[in-house]
Order: C-alpha cells, then sequence, then structure tokens
C-alpha cells in the first residue's frame, strides 16, 4: 500500500511541476524539456527508486505524471509532453534493471555522477525518440521513419544539456538520502495522499478556469 | 568487470556522443532568406502576395493555405502526393494533402495545422518537398 502511495505522490508531484514549471519554461523559450527531465523527473525518480528500491514503480509514477499533463491542455504539445513522461518513466525503470543500478553497497561521487549522466541522458533521448515516434502514430498524417533518422542528430545534442543537469541532480539525491529524512507511519498516507490530492486540484482548477475565461 | 566499474566509462562515451551531435547541428545548421517549395525559391513576401491567406482560432494562428500555396507552385493531382515540411534545423514532418488542406505557413515561416498535434509545427521552414 505504501508502494501505491508513493507511485501517486511521486507521480503527481511531477505532473503538477511539468504543467507549472515546465509550462512556465516554454513560455520563455527555455529548453523545458531537458530541465524538466534532469531536474524534476531524474530527481524523484531516484529518490524513489533509493527509497523503495521496487522495480516497476517509475513505470507508475511516469503514467501518473502523464496522466496529470493530459489535464492541462496547454504550454507546447501536451500529448508530446504525455507521451515523453510516460517513456520516461518506463525507461529509466528499464535502465536501472537492465543495468542493475540498485546498488547496496556505499558509491563514489563519480559513480553517482557517472548514474546521472547515463540515466538522465538515456532517459531524455530514449523519451525524445518515443514521442516522435508515438505522436505521429496517432495522427492523421502517419509516422514517416525518414523524417525521424534526420533529426537524430539534434536529438542526440538536445541530451547533452539534461546530461549536464543529471551530473548534479542524481549525487544530490544520493546526500539528501544520507539525511535520512522518513515519515513516521500515522502521517505518511495523510501527507501522500494530501499533496498527491492539491497537485490534481490545483492542475485541474486552473484548465477550468483557463477554459472558462 | 563489474557494472558500476563501467558506468564512468558509459558516461564519458555519452559525454562524447553529446557533444559530437552539437557541433555536427551547429556545423550544418542552414541559414536562407529564400523558402524551397516544389523545387523552386521563393521570398516569404512572393509567397504571401501569390497565396491566399488562412487563419484558425479567432485569427490567433493567420498566414497563407498551404493547400493553395501548392497549387500555385505548380503542383497537379496533389491528392496523390505526400508533402514534407523541413526546418532550419533538420526538424522535418510528413503529411498528407487532407492536412495541407487544413495547414497554414505564419509570416515567421512556421506551419500550423489544425488538424494535427503542435508536433507538426515546423519552425523557420526552409523546404517543402513533393513526394
Amino acid at each position: 500500500m505504501k508502494f501505491i502511495a508513493g507511485i501517486i505522490v511521486f507521480g503527481s508531484l511531477w505532473g503538477f511541476a511539468e504543467c507549472t514549471i515546465g509550462s512556465l519554461l516554454r513560455d520563455v523559450n527555455l529548453p523545458a524539456g531537458a530541465i524538466m527531465t534532469g531536474i524534476f523527473a531524474i530527481g524523484l525518480m531516484t529518490i524513489s527508486r533509493v527509497s523503495f528500491r521496487q522495480p516497476g514503480m517509475q513505470t507508475g509514477i511516469g503514467l501518473v505524471a502523464g496522466a496529470l499533463r493530459l489535464f492541462n491542455p496547454f504550454g507546447g504539445c501536451f500529448i508530446c509532453s504525455a507521451i515523453a513522461i510516460m517513456a520516461e518513466g518506463l525507461l529509466f525503470d528499464l535502465i536501472w534493471t537492465g543495468f542493475s543500478l540498485d546498488l547496496k553497497k556505499p558509491q563514489t561521487l563519480t559513480i553517482q555522477a557517472s548514474l546521472g549522466i547515463c540515466s538522465t541522458y538515456m532517459v531524455y533521448v530514449g523519451g525524445y525518440i518515443v514521442t516522435q515516434i508515438l505522436t505521429p502514430v496517432f495522427s492523421s498524417a502517419g509516422f514517416y521513419i525518414e523524417n525521424l533518422i534526420v533529426f537524430i542528430p539534434q536529438i542526440l545534442a538536445s541530451g547533452l544539456l539534461a546530461a549536464l543537469i543529471g551530473v548534479v541532480t542524481v549525487p544530490a539525491v544520493f546526500t539528501l538520502k544520507k539525511l535520512d529524512i522518513t515519515i513516521k507511519d500515522r502521517v505518511y498516507y495523510p501527507v501522500t495522499i494530501g499533496v498527491s490530492a492539491l497537485c490534481w486540484i490545483i492542475v485541474i482548477t486552473n484548465t477550468i478556469l483557463i477554459l472558462w475565461l | 568487470m563489474e557494472k558500476d566499474r563501467l558506468l564512468p566509462i558509459f558516461a564519458l562515451l555519452i559525454l562524447l556522443i553529446g557533444s559530437i551531435s552539437s557541433i555536427y547541428v551547429y556545423v550544418t545548421q542552414a541559414t536562407t532568406s529564400t523558402l524551397l517549395v516544389n523545387g523552386q525559391h521563393y521570398t516569404m513576401d512572393q509567397l504571401f502576395s501569390l497565396v491566399q491567406p488562412r487563419s484558425f482560432n479567432e485569427s490567433q494562428y493567420s498566414g497563407i493555405a498551404l493547400d493553395d500555396l501548392m497549387l500555385k507552385t505548380g503542383v497537379s493531382q496533389p491528392e496523390q502526393h505526400k508533402y514534407t515540411l523541413r526546418g532550419a534545423d533538420g526538424y522535418e514532418k510528413t503529411v498528407t494533402w487532407e492536412n495541407m488542406k487544413n495547414g497554414l505557413l505564419t509570416k515567421d515561416s512556421e506551419s500550423v495545422f489544425s488538424d494535427l498535434p503542435k508536433a507538426f509545427r515546423v519552425k523557420d521552414i526552409i523546404t517543402i518537398e513533393v513526394k
């Protein structure tokens, strides 16, 4: 049950950040995708992974965050963003499980930084490629592989910024973990449910207000 | 060798791939003042004087009609072709004639389609290829 509540709260926080900070970054023409993936996506997924050590959790977090992004149809291509977020959750899960990154022994700063570069870059580039395939597939125009191939150098280049952000985010998460901040069992569920509900209520209310006014 | 020992090597490889790709993108970035449509170069002013205007969403998006643009630039049997819109950064999207009938080209050389997601907004278009 704690696992499910964890998925919902981390997913809601990520989705909420995408809808608010992500939209704001896009409005001022900053590289929102790389910043959001490098800080929020990797940060929240790494916290959840090192805390719960449960494969599958980040796929769920991505699904919750992507679903929340769909409730906020503003700021760039929201369908693309939702697909990318869901793909990023799945990719993070596959990378950490496939490369056995749930290490129990203490890790050096070099390993943490490398982990940040590898997971952030692969999650960002993978998510970008998945959305470039799936968005046209679900549209009336269809998907053409040549459109993707010619744009691969751009995608690989744009992942560099995400990787450079990830090199700071992941070691920062491991440092925070050392502080051993824990929430007592009796307040765990009220806090997680409250935070999740607040994220969803703000996003949905904001959408309704924008559509009405 | 343990997997965690390979991580720094993977990380360096990734930084190398990202850096080389960035250099490649910078070097191959196209800059042109004209737009290549169906094999012929046009300025934006020429196209805007030649093609009928179109707007969407209560004039939030306005420009020239992409279907009329293809007809005026000599495309015959337009429904039998696909159209690839390519931006200066290499981003490109291929669309059908039906999509072109719902599309416009803004003064800033950006495509907008009322029937397609925002991923089909190609910015700084330099080529519209007829296939």
